[in-house]
């Protein structure tokens, strides 16, 4: 007798990759053969697959419509199986997959809507965190502010793009009005996806903005790392980055590093 | 107010609560003793979990987990263990199950209920699993009976026998499927009279009921239908031979209106009542 | 020195205006929680419905198959200007 990895093993083969049916399963039964059996599964597989990415990716399936993701999904599915239980971690390889996908060549700002879905749906799920407490905030010393190690709350999430990413996105949101025009050479964006009151917000962020806030959610002291924006981008305005990430609930605590 | 302890789930009719239904369950807070989930759709931060929090502050919660692979021969997930803890903890639910299926191997995952042969094998194979589960939970574990497609030549016991056999190995507890039993029924030719005698009555805390679709002469179990007559038949027959238990509508595919889901749950309440008036 | 002015200015200002989304208001925050499940409903946003991925109810009866002919994308990308020809940007 087979061992039972051996019988999940060929029936997973033959699930996933069309393989024959492992001669474990019965052949026949009373109102229909085991190729039956195996559509149902092979058709559920797939099924399940394209409704994840379809939910992780609407702004993308409007782009190209149903029928062309529809088919784009089950490329996609033949090439990434999924590796985990909890289906919202299927689809992360989307973005780098219509990159190199032939037929969707054309629409060059593709992967980037892509990616930026992605980043909204990690948004989604991201654990809860605390919201920056402002009292405790005020008991600091202004002496140790450059000590001070922001943390970023786990939602928020930055895609950088040469298109305007986050207007195509907006434009595609259920309350948005459904005529839109956008122009492609309005030039790159840095797009921002935060999450507030459990609603995923996307917005765009100036490139020393961006800057700033990556160097921070890297763990860079306060000091050090508006030090260093400042010296590639002189304009950068720390108070209104501050008003404008703390208003967008991206900093959630603080803490004050290896300082004494 | 406090919470009811784990497996207190009132001995009523519950319902599958699905995000089309949220808003209006929140709103008009249906007469219901409780619902239930699928938990990995709860598994992180953000909208889903504080909304099934509100949920919580009114109905009791039962979380039915579809991927978790009690019988995949791969390890257990222990990051998907892990995430169903942290959810319990937030959630403290009456009731905790999961599917005796699998569905992982040779490193890939299919997000389906798989079934596979009931060997003596898989039997210890499945027993050390949800003892691994019950022990990080630190709960109960109830196991439902699947709805299968095909069965295996070389299966060494029905699936009631070895549902059976779980439960006086691991103290877990069953979730029947009334629909389940009546699809591997028709499909396989599995005796549903003889699965009722095999699983042991106070092992079984929960029912649930469902509708089912048709492919090629394959019944399939879409949950996106009313039960119909045969199953509530067999459910009848339930209730007979293991009495009533917490009984749950579900509905997963073409989601119809709430109060359709409800004309559903009040219909299984009346023959759990009826139940208890024939045996007064 | 400068650094330090700048940082003392502007935390003194996010501690001034007490801004932190945590102010946010439980009406506001009721009403943004309210919109949420309304787009559920029509489900079709990121915070809808059919986030809910997870079912222990197949797709079997569905037909998963499409047409591998449908190779140009019809959709809204009409509607962005260079969106066919932006490959060659």
């Amino acid at each position: 007798m087979r061992t039972l990895n051996n019988v999940l093993s060929d029936l997973a083969h033959a699930i996933v990759h069309g393989h024959e049916t492992p001669p474990d399963a019965q052949a026949v039964y009373p109102n229909y053969r085991v190729t039956t059996a195996m559509t149902v599964y092979r058709n559920n597989y797939r099924g399940n697959l394209h409704d994840t990415l379809a939910c992780v990716y609407p702004v993308t399936e409007q782009l190209v419509g149903k029928d062309f993701f529809r088919m784009m999904t089950r490329q996609f599915i033949g090439q990434h199986f999924s590796c985990s239980g909890n289906l919202h971690h299927y689809g992360a390889e989307m973005a780098a997959f219509i990159a190199g996908f032939t037929p969707a060549q054309g629409l060059a700002y593709l992967p980037d809507v892509v990616a930026l879905e992605w980043a909204c749906h990690c948004a989604y799920f991201a654990p809860d965190a605390a919201t920056l407490d402002i009292n405790k905030l005020s008991r600091i010393p202004p002496g140790h502010y450059p000590d001070l190690i922001l943390l970023i709350h786990p939602a928020c999430h930055v895609v950088r793009s040469r298109y305007p990413i986050t207007a195509i996105w907006h434009a595609h949101q259920p309350n948005a009005p459904g005529e839109f025009h956008i122009d492609l050479d309005s030039g790159p964006c840095i797009a921002l996806a935060s999450r507030m009151n459990d609603v995923i917000h996307v917005s765009e962020l100036a490139e020393a903005d961006a800057a700033w806030l990556l160097s921070i959610q890297a763990g860079t002291p306060l000091g050090t790392a508006t030090d260093a924006t400042q010296k590639q981008y002189p304009d950068f305005d720390l108070q209104a980055a501050l008003i404008n990430l703390a208003s967008k609930n991206v900093l959630t605590d603080f803490n004050l590093g290896a300082a004494p | 107010m406090d919470k009811p302890a784990t497996h207190a789930l009132p001995c009523t009719a519950g319902i599958g609560l699905r995000a089309p239904h949220y808003r209006e369950v929140l709103e008009t807070l249906p007469k219901l003793g409780w619902v239930e989930v699928h938990s990995e759709n709860f598994f992180g931060g953000g909208a889903p979990l504080h909304t099934l929090l509100r949920v919580r502050e009114h109905y009791s919660i039962s979380l039915h987990g579809v991927g978790m692979g009690l019988a995949s021969a791969a390890p257990l997930a222990e990051d998907h263990l892990s995430a169903l803890h942290r959810l319990c903890d937030a959630v403290q639910p009456a009731a905790v199950s999961e599917h005796l299926c699998w569905n992982s191997a040779v490193g890939m995952v299919i997000n389906d209920l798989l079934p596979f042969p009931y060997t003596h094998e898989a039997l210890s194979h499945v027993t050390s699993r949800i003892e691994q589960v019950q022990e990080k939970l630190g709960c109960q574990l109830l196991v439902e009976n699947l709805s299968s497609y095909l069965s295996f030549s070389h299966s060494e016991m029905s699936e009631g026998e070895f549902l059976a056999e779980l439960t006086r190995r691991t103290g877990c507890g069953i979730l029947f499927d009334v629909e389940n039993l009546y699809v591997n029924a028709r499909n396989l030719g599995v005796d549903a009279g003889a699965f009722i005698r095999a699983i042991p009555a106070e092992a079984v805390k929960e029912y649930h009921l469902a509708g089912y679709g048709i492919m090629d002469g394959c019944l399939v179990d879409t949950h996106g239908a009313p039960v119909c007559p045969e199953v509530w038949d067999l459910y009848e027959l339930a209730l007979r031979h293991i009495g009533p238990r917490p009984t749950l509508i579900e509905w997963d595919t073409d989601i119809p209106e709430l109060p359709t889901l409800l004309g559903e749950a009040t219909k299984a309440q009346q023959y759990m009542e009826r139940y208890h008036a024939d045996i007064e | 020195m400068n650094n330090r002015h700048i940082l003392s200015a502007a935390i003194g200002t996010l501690l001034a205006l007490g801004l932190a989304s945590g102010n946010v208001n439980a009406a506001d925050k009721k009403m943004e929680m309210e919109k949420c499940f309304g787009i559920a409903k029509a489900g079709k946003n990121d915070c809808s419905s059919n986030k809910s991925a997870h079912s222990c109810a197949g797709q079997a009866t569905k037909n998963n198959d499409p047409m591998d002919f449908v190779a140009v994308p019809k959709g809204t990308c009409d509607k962005i200007a260079g969106g066919s020809l932006a490959g060659s940007m």
